[in-house]
């Protein structure tokens, strides 16, 4: 059953002056857990919004397998959201609370009785039904919204950061089951967080935002190990930032100037030129002993010696005066060097990743790709023409968060 | 996210009324100060049109409050004065109950906050009957000065004394003030009077500095809540005094108003008060909104 | 058991200077019975004036200042408050005014008090401002702007029961509005998104989500705007018309400083333990429906249920 197929096109929403979605273009692939990534103010939970339609966009669309939504009040969108704080009518009990949108739809009692306790049971909630909110655990309440939501059968659930207000422990349970209730019911989910762990756990694509723009679309794996700009980068996992003077070299990669001395990077933008900035993982910094040679290294001191558990990091101070993070895994047996020690640190030429300006993440040849070709050739008949690869405006890097505070 | 139509069908009704009749009766009340008296029937006919206005009604009642000339001057100062020492009454009887009830009080609080309000409920009215029936030559209170030899016998306290006045204002409104007061006092942290004696402040000084500035709002607040009916308290007097010589700002307009050629006049008195007390408004309602403005930072 | 009892005296001997601890506990003592003592007499001189004016009502003679003994005439007689039709009509008058007002103030204020708080768009500040003008200009002035609307503008309104309803009304309004703003402030609008997400219309999820939580300032509001109508004297003096339309406080000014008999006491004893047994009921009433329609509050003071009453009824 191909349902909940979600495209937005060139969404823009504007509170007074400030832009809080700069023109976005996202397509969310049916039965998928598609999740937006972001600090607070990217713009997320405003783009959410306007999926479920609380708020209308200023303009641009989003359309709902092929249907316009943009202008639908939100009690006449197939779509349910579960909000941030659950917000379950406290003076109606768990039963209630969950056969709302039935009886708005006028169901008879029997099939009331019958789709509630399916619900139930799908949250495993079954014996609850009498229970007031205020006798319910947090997750329980949780549970509670998403049974009423997934009570209506809707093409698509949206979820607000749903599990910000659990403790840890509870929330990575509950994002296992999340999981597994989304591939078990079969509808899209698009799922909002901060949590760049909950959405490298459960998504199937990450939107990763800043600013209300797009930096990156991908699966999690891409996001995570092919950053394309230094927000995505930074944002996910620890990275280390070089910023270097990049030329194109001979038989491919990119020479960079960092300092005295030349690296080359073979990953990411290598055929920039000029200022750029560069990122490699901690876990591909490797430390030998000073003064072996070869390509790609430099010499260095050792800062900062962190023990984790399973692994070690250590803080490297380089020769081109950056200071790098290196992830060594614990072997049998101490490390060959303390605070204070000369070593040279190697940064494989394939982990060396050449990023794109930060807002400039997604272009129009990145996006024409990611689009499955049925919708790109659906979009090229669109009558309306967007301008598409908007960056951010130079005019409206205004300070502070571009989200309307709620 | 609610259509527009819906949310303006809702607040429709309470917009008409409030337009209707607060604005337009307002208006009436300045039409009718600007406006002339009905040759024939002398009676007062409103100006809606403000290139009629005549400001003869206005310039009359302002001349005859003019300070220490005007004949109605003396009814004028004499309710600031009455105003004055009710108010510091309020304040130097209110503010100890209202601070023990917030700060001091546990067990007995809502015990004693129930006693606070009750006098709300019970009328103005009654309250100044109960001190009709003491005060008479015969009532209760006589019966215990007289023996005292505080007063002669069959002192009368209704025949048109000040201090019963003042007294009367007090009580009847002191209630007004105490509970805004207490709902400022209870906000208060307690954290900081310890914090004070810990930096060595003693008992007095403690209040003198911690308590005393930072009740200053509340106080503050009451005192605006309580002073602005008293500026159109007519009725005090009129049951306590019954005579001119104690008369109010609020008695002069409500003389006025019974007859229909003065009713102007009414009028008149009624807009130049209200203009006094929005003027008095102004350095409170800055001083609240800076308030406001520092506990949100 | 004597451990016990002898080591507290000895830590107090150690830790301070015995002269100052009991200088300390003597002063304190002073201090707190001194406060107690002012609140006693404030709570004596506020109410047993009032109380002896009831006590009054039972009075065996015609005056009401001089104790004549006891009787119960003035209740049960003929000329009683209960068959003097001044009397009882005054009562009957006072309490139909409180209910009409109740009924049309509480529906207005609390619609306009949401459509104020939900409104997007243009600000709705100057009808917050309009709204809360009554409470602030004396009510002498608000009365006789009211009166000169009905004589001089509204003709089809004449002087009576329902100038005198739509007066008190003006005046209790905002009283209404202030209550329920209050309220809503700490109800987050989520609830009424999640209504019409979950596919009720928007009047559906007014109906359906906003009420039930607003019950508690809904019923505080009918309890404030009873208790203020019943006590009214200003507007609806102005607004009366014939003595039909007279009402409590307006009997009692007029006759006071007459011979009234302590039939008049007797009436108000009446009319402010009826309020008292109302607003008494009324604030259970709303301690309950408050512990029912508990939200998760945002920011938000506590302020005892009882002061923030108190405070609404001003």
């Amino acid at each position: 059953m191909a349902g909940g197929h979600i495209e937005i096109n060139d969404l823009c929403k504007m509170f007074g002056d400030v832009v809080a979605v700069n023109h976005i273009d996202l397509v969310m692939e049916s039965g998928g857990f598609f999740s937006m990534l972001g600090p607070s103010g990217c713009g997320k939970t405003t783009t959410l919004r306007m999926i479920a339609g609380f708020e209308e966009p200023t303009s641009g669309q989003v359309l709902l397998d092929g249907v316009d939504l943009s202008h639908t009040p939100p009690h006449k969108r197939p779509v349910n959201t579960v909000f941030q704080n659950y917000m379950i009518f406290p003076y109606l009990n768990v039963y209630e609370n969950v056969a709302f949108g039935l009886r708005r739809q006028r169901c008879s009692r029997s099939d009331i009785g019958h789709r509630v306790g399916e619900a139930l049971e799908l949250v495993q909630l079954g014996e609850l039904a009498n229970r007031k909110p205020s006798q319910l655990s947090g997750g329980q309440q949780q549970r509670v919204a998403l049974a009423r939501a997934l009570v209506l059968h809707p093409a698509v659930l949206l979820l607000d950061e749903p599990l910000g207000a659990l403790d840890a422990k509870l929330r990575r349970q509950l994002q296992i089951e999340l999981k597994a209730l989304q591939q078990r019911v079969g509808i899209t989910f698009v799922y909002v967080t901060h949590d760049q762990e909950e959405a490298l756990t459960m998504s199937d694509q990450i939107a990763v935002m800043s600013h209300g723009v797009v930096e990156q679309v991908g699966t999690p794996r891409e996001v995570y190990d092919e950053p394309t700009t230094e927000f995505v980068a930074d944002f996910l996992g620890i990275s280390n930032i070089i910023a270097a003077d990049a030329e194109p070299a001979p038989g491919g990669g990119a020479r960079l100037r960092v300092g005295e001395f030349t690296l080359v990077a073979k990953a990411g933008e290598t055929g920039s030129r000029g200022a750029v900035k560069c990122v490699v993982r901690p876990e591909r910094v490797r430390l030998e002993p000073y003064d072996s040679g070869g390509e790609n290294r430099v010499p260095a001191i050792v800062e900062q010696l962190v023990y984790l558990g399973s692994a070690t990091r250590v803080v490297v101070h380089l020769a081109t005066g950056q200071t790098l993070q290196s992830l060594i895994q614990s072997d049998a047996g101490p490390l060959p060097y303390e605070q204070g020690t000369a070593v040279q640190v190697y940064l494989p030429a394939d982990a060396m990743r050449v990023l794109r300006p930060t807002g400039q993440g997604v272009t129009e040849r990145s996006r024409a790709l990611s689009v499955n070709r049925r919708m790109a050739r659906r979009w090229s008949l669109a009558p309306y023409r967007s301008r598409r690869s908007k960056g951010p405006h130079s005019d409206q890097s205004t300070g502070g968060s571009s989200e309307r505070p709620r | 996210m609610y259509p527009r139509r819906y949310l303006l069908a809702l607040g429709l009704p309470g917009l008409i009324w409030v337009v209707l009749f607060v604005t337009v009766a307002l208006y009436s009340l300045i039409a009718i100060a600007v406006g002339g008296l009905d040759p024939l029937l002398l009676t007062p006919v409103p100006a809606w049109n403000p290139l009629h206005w005549s400001s003869s009604s206005l310039t009359l009642v302002l001349s005859a409050l003019k300070p220490f000339a005007g004949p109605d001057w003396v009814v004028f100062q004499r309710t600031c004065i009455y105003i004055a020492i009710a108010l510091a009454g309020c304040i130097l009887i209110g503010y100890p109950v209202a601070y023990y009830t917030a700060v001091c009080a546990k067990r007995s609080k809502p015990f004693i906050l129930a006693l606070l309000v009750a006098p709300l409920l019970v009328s103005y009215m009654l309250r100044m009957l109960a001190w009709v029936g003491l005060l008479g030559p015969g009532g209760w209170v006589n019966a215990v000065l007289v023996p005292l030899h505080i007063v002669p016998p069959q002192f009368n306290w209704l025949d048109g004394r000040s201090v019963t006045v003042i007294c009367g204002l007090t009580y009847g409104w002191i209630p007004y003030f105490i509970i805004p007061l207490y709902a400022a006092l209870a906000r208060f942290d307690t954290r900081y009077l310890e914090a004070s004696r810990d930096l060595g402040a003693g008992t007095v000084g403690t209040f003198l500095h911690v308590t005393l500035p930072m009740s200053k709002q509340g106080i503050l607040a009451g005192t605006v809540l309580v002073a602005l009916p008293l500026f159109g308290d007519f009725f005090t007097n009129g049951l306590l005094s019954g005579v001119s010589s104690t008369a109010m700002v609020g008695t002069l307009i409500n003389t006025y108003a019974q007859s229909q050629t003065e009713q102007t006049l009414a009028a008149a008195t009624a807009v130049w008060l209200t203009a006094f007390l929005a003027i008095l408004l102004i350095p409170y309602l800055r001083s609240s909104a800076r308030a406001t403005r520092e506990v949100a930072r | 058991m004597s451990a016990t009892q002898a080591a507290p005296r000895a830590t107090s001997g150690r830790t301070a200077p015995s002269g100052g601890l009991l200088l300390r506990l003597r002063r304190a003592r002073w201090s707190s019975y001194g406060l107690v003592s002012i609140v006693i007499a404030y709570l004596v001189w506020s109410l047993a004036p009032v109380l002896i004016a009831f006590l009054f009502s039972f009075n065996g003679g015609y005056s009401r200042s001089i104790w004549q003994g006891f009787s119960l005439q003035w209740w049960t007689g003929p000329a009683s408050v209960f068959h003097d039709p001044m009397y009882y009509d005054a009562i009957r008058h006072s309490f139909l005014l409180a209910v009409l007002v109740v009924i049309i103030t509480v529906p207005l204020g609390v619609s306009l008090s949401i459509f104020i708080s939900r409104w997007r768009g243009v600000s709705a500040k100057p009808v917050t401002f309009l709204s809360t003008v009554p409470l602030v200009v004396p009510e002498l002035v608000l009365a006789l702007a009211m009166f000169f609307l009905v004589t001089k503008l509204l003709h089809f309104v004449a002087l009576g029961t329902v100038a005198q309803v739509a007066g008190q009304a003006t005046f209790i309004l905002p009283l209404v509005i202030v209550i329920t703003r209050g309220r809503l402030a700490s109800i987050p609008i989520g609830f009424e998104e999640a209504a019409m997400d979950l596919g009720a219309t928007p009047m559906q999820a007014l109906r359906l989500a906003l009420i039930p939580l607003l019950q508690p300032a809904i019923l505080a509001s009918a309890i404030v705007a009873f208790a203020v109508s019943i006590d009214d004297f200003v507007i609806t003096q102005y607004m009366s018309s014939t003595s039909s339309t007279q009402s409590v406080p307006m009997l009692i000014y007029t006759a006071t400083r007459g011979t009234a008999t302590p039939a008049l006491n007797a009436m108000a004893t009446v009319m402010a333990v009826a309020t008292v047994v109302i607003t008494g009921l009324g604030y259970v009433l709303y301690r309950f429906v408050s512990r029912r329609e508990q939200i998760p509050t945002l920011a938000g003071e506590e302020m005892p249920a009882i002061a923030a009453f108190g405070e609404g009824a001003l």
